[in-house]
């Protein structure tokens, strides 16, 4: 889960910039309003500017806009570094409104869909462990795959294939959801995402449901 | 004085005699003081309808499952009340603030290009009108979203008649603020008094001059991009195609972040002259301020793609860049305005208070706006209520309250009268309450999973009181802006009347020369008999009021002097 990984450290460190930029101005505005009312007689400055402050000033933005951008983009490359074995490789085409998830790599051509109509939700089923690739397109209007939990979305364009590659270290169920508008039933659009061991993988492709597996004994 | 005034009253009607006071009088003026009122009453009517719809959509998401609105209905809801806001409010009142103040605070006697001008308007009138109007046709109003993405708008996919009317009543608006923009820049270069060097512009004309640069060389592109919309809509064939379908949204968004700024520059230059003339001082280092908006302005036209991170199709690292980059003028403007105030003398009259609440609110929307211009964070927080969130920090904690600041600062100037301080303290505590109710729980809905555009979410979603909370914030807002309503009614009523007292010219010991003139101003800004102060810098009368407490003081010392 490097996306989320990357998400946490990179939001951490600017919320933390970001809080405490708010409470020095915040500080400096209340500061500003209690001590120099007009009740308690101040004399207004008649200094217009301070140059040389203020060019120390845009040279510390500066500085520090050149660290975010540089930091900010080298956690991009990490996240988006090609995975260093081959992929499990999904098709996700988004439609108005639900998805499809197809497993090329699979013996028995699986391929799961739904209506996205009450408890009606795709689930899309990957190893854990492996790096998965999904291969996102449209047959309509963009739509956008977006696990909250992961702190990720991809676009899905028609006439466009995306893909992005992502590992899930633990088993487990996920929400995910369409974040593009894309009509009346956009609210609705949602699927699941679910990890199981790569042995269940294995048996999903070939055709078995999940989570019977264990019993099968002939 | 660069033009020649005409004689007051024997402007040419074609031979007909049209009563100035009359509402003909009204709609045919080339006064720009009229065309920047008939701009900015008829944005605050769109405002008080945009609000409404917003309304609506609280009362729809203030619990799971509501069926207050159906589907259909609020997507229409949050697409006009964006498009409205967006289009039609917030940027036609920045023009028509520039359209009023502009020509009195450079000295001249009128706009550039009045009839234009006036053209504008109307064209900006006839666009809301139309956009307006899909709502009375039967499959409802254009219901795409304020960016109206291809192939969802195309005519397969939004077949109605409220999307085609939604395409000409934005491209005829725009095509209005355009050509409004272009008046407003040229008054601003060409028509300044003399005396009157570009460094001695107000910082308000400075933010016009860089609003008017954008609104020239950027709204052309959304021109474009409806136009093709257009053909997109006639053949649909052509967004069957991704390069249109990404093109669109490069269009689109090359117009969409500079926007954002128009939206912006003319109200934070509105609280830069709030807190100077309250702080009873001039402003803080003003050449930083105007260099920053000009550079800010250009950055603007490079950051277009951070609307695109998660496309997929678009040079992530160049966009972060740029986008970053927009800390640092942003950052030498907060210098300014904190500058000037803590080296103030604070009245906390309601201008100043409305403009005061700018500053850290703003805020929030100017650091999240940082956020969201990082790849890494936008890929989760993009089209989630994180951004709703952010651009109604931006835009209403923002921009609203220094639209505010604005309108309680120069109502004495335009009308004569001054709007109720007590009535205004209440619009302004309800304010703020409510927005920090209704936006601020937006921020953990979008972080949490909530996408925005649901037209409804489930119980098991867990966004419920959060929801709640900002739908109550929302009920804030409305009381707020009805005791604004009321407060601007009933001074109008009483100007009307003929009991409101005087305001004087210059009620607030104000810095430029807007303030120089009657309130409000005679049909040439500047009666022929009486002279313009002095302009000496960029707070010519500051300036005046200073020479003239040395004066005194010289006086009164040599009058010591000589009697010892």
């Amino acid at each position: 889960m490097i996306q989320r990984r990357v998400f946490g450290t990179v939001f951490t460190l600017e919320s933390a910039v970001a809080a405490f930029v708010f409470l020095v101005v915040l500080a400096l505005v209340c500061h500003a309003v209690v001590r120099r009312r007009a009740g308690r007689q101040p004399t207004p400055s008649d200094r217009p500017q301070r140059p040389v402050l203020e060019k120390y000033y845009v040279g510390v933005l500066a500085a520090f806009a050149a660290f975010l951008v540089a930091w900010t983009a080298w956690q991009n490359h990490e996240e988006h570094r090609p995975p260093n074995r081959t992929p499990v490789r999904v098709d996700v085409m988004g439609f108005q409104w639900c998805w499809k998830f197809g497993y090329p790599q699979s013996p028995a051509k699986v391929s799961v869909t739904g209506t996205c109509r009450g408890k009606d939700l795709p689930t899309l089923v990957v190893p854990t462990g492996r790096p998965v690739e999904l291969r996102l397109t449209s047959n309509d209007v963009i739509h956008s795959l977006w696990v909250p939990d992961l702190r990720y979305k991809m676009d899905a364009f028609p006439d466009h294939v995306n893909t992005f590659t992502l590992t899930l270290d633990h088993e487990g169920r996920w929400r995910g959801r369409c974040a593009e508008f894309c009509g009346e039933r956009h609210y609705a659009m949602d699927f699941w995402i679910k990890a199981v061991s790569p042995e269940e993988y294995d048996r999903y492709l070939h055709g078995q449901p999940i989570g019977t597996g264990t019993g099968t004994a002939t | 004085m660069t033009v020649a005034s005409p004689a007051a009253g024997t402007e040419d009607t074609g031979g007909r005699p049209v009563v100035p006071g009359g509402w003909l009088g009204w709609v045919t003026s080339t006064d720009h003081k009229r065309i920047g009122l008939l701009t900015i009453g008829t944005s605050l009517v769109i405002f008080l309808l945009m609000g409404v719809l917003a309304l609506l959509m609280r009362s729809q998401l203030a619990q799971p499952d509501l069926h207050v609105v159906d589907p259909a209905t609020f997507s229409q809801l949050f697409t006009i009340h964006g498009s409205g806001m967006i289009y039609m409010v917030l940027t036609p009142f920045a023009v028509g603030m520039g359209t009023y103040l502009v020509p009195l605070q450079i000295g001249a006697p009128g706009i550039a290009a009045p009839r234009l001008t006036l053209l504008g308007y109307w064209l900006y009138v006839l666009g809301a009108v139309l956009m307006l109007s899909g709502f009375a046709t039967p499959q409802g109003a254009h219901a795409g979203g304020w960016f109206s993405y291809p192939p969802l708008a195309d005519k397969v996919h939004s077949p109605g008649l409220g999307s085609d009317l939604w395409i000409a009543g934005v491209l005829l608006a725009t095509t209005g603020v355009i050509i409004m923009g272009w008046t407003v820049l040229w008054t601003v270069l060409r028509r300044r008094a003399r005396g009157m060097t570009m460094l001695r512009l107000p910082v308000f004309c400075w933010s016009m001059i860089a609003s008017c640069l954008m609104v020239i060389g950027a709204f052309p592109a959304l021109l474009a991009a409806l136009a093709l919309l257009a053909v997109g809509r006639a053949d649909a064939s052509v967004f069957t195609s991704n390069t249109w379908n990404i093109g669109y949204q490069h269009l689109f968004w090359f117009y969409g972040h500079p926007v954002v700024y128009v939206m912006f520059f003319p109200y934070l230059a509105a609280v830069a002259e709030v807190l100077a003339v309250f702080s009873g001082r001039r402003f803080f280092g003003y050449k930083g301020t105007a260099l920053s908006l000009l550079v800010f302005a250009a950055l603007s036209m490079s950051v277009w793609g951070h609307h695109m991170f998660a496309t997929g199709q678009a040079t992530n690292d160049y966009y972060s860049l740029t986008s970053i980059a927009l800390l640092v003028p942003a950052g030498v403007e907060y210098f300014g305005m904190i500058g000037t105030i803590l080296g103030g003398r604070i009245r906390l009259r309601t201008p100043m208070l409305f403009a005061l609440a700018f500053i850290p609110q703003f805020l929030i929307g100017g650091l999240t706006g940082i956020m969201v211009g990082t790849p890494v964070i936008d890929y989760h927080v993009t089209d989630s209520y994180f951004v709703v969130a952010h651009l109604h920090y931006v835009l209403f904690a923002g921009s609203a309250f220094g639209l505010f600041a604005a309108v309680y600062y120069w109502t004495p100037k335009v009308t004569g009268a001054m709007l109720s301080e007590r009535l205004g303290r209440l619009h302004f505590w309800l304010l703020v309450v409510g927005t920090n109710l209704t936006f601020l729980p937006m921020f953990a809905l979008g972080y949490q999973g909530m996408p925005r555009r649901v037209a409804t979410y489930a119980s098991f979603d867990g966004f419920a009181w959060l929801n709640l909370l900002a739908s109550i914030g929302a009920g804030f807002l409305a009381v707020g802006i009805g005791v604004f309503v009321v407060n601007v009614l009933w001074t109008l009523r009483k100007v009307a009347l003929g009991r409101s007292g005087n305001a004087g010219d210059d009620p607030w010991q104000a810095h430029t020369l807007e303030w120089a003139t009657s309130s409000p101003p005679p049909r040439f800004n500047f009666a022929a008999d009486r002279s313009l102060p002095p302009i000496t810098s960029f707070a010519p009368l500051l300036d005046l009021r200073e020479r003239r407490a040395s004066g005194a003081a010289v006086g009164a010392e040599q009058e010591g002097a000589s009697g010892s």
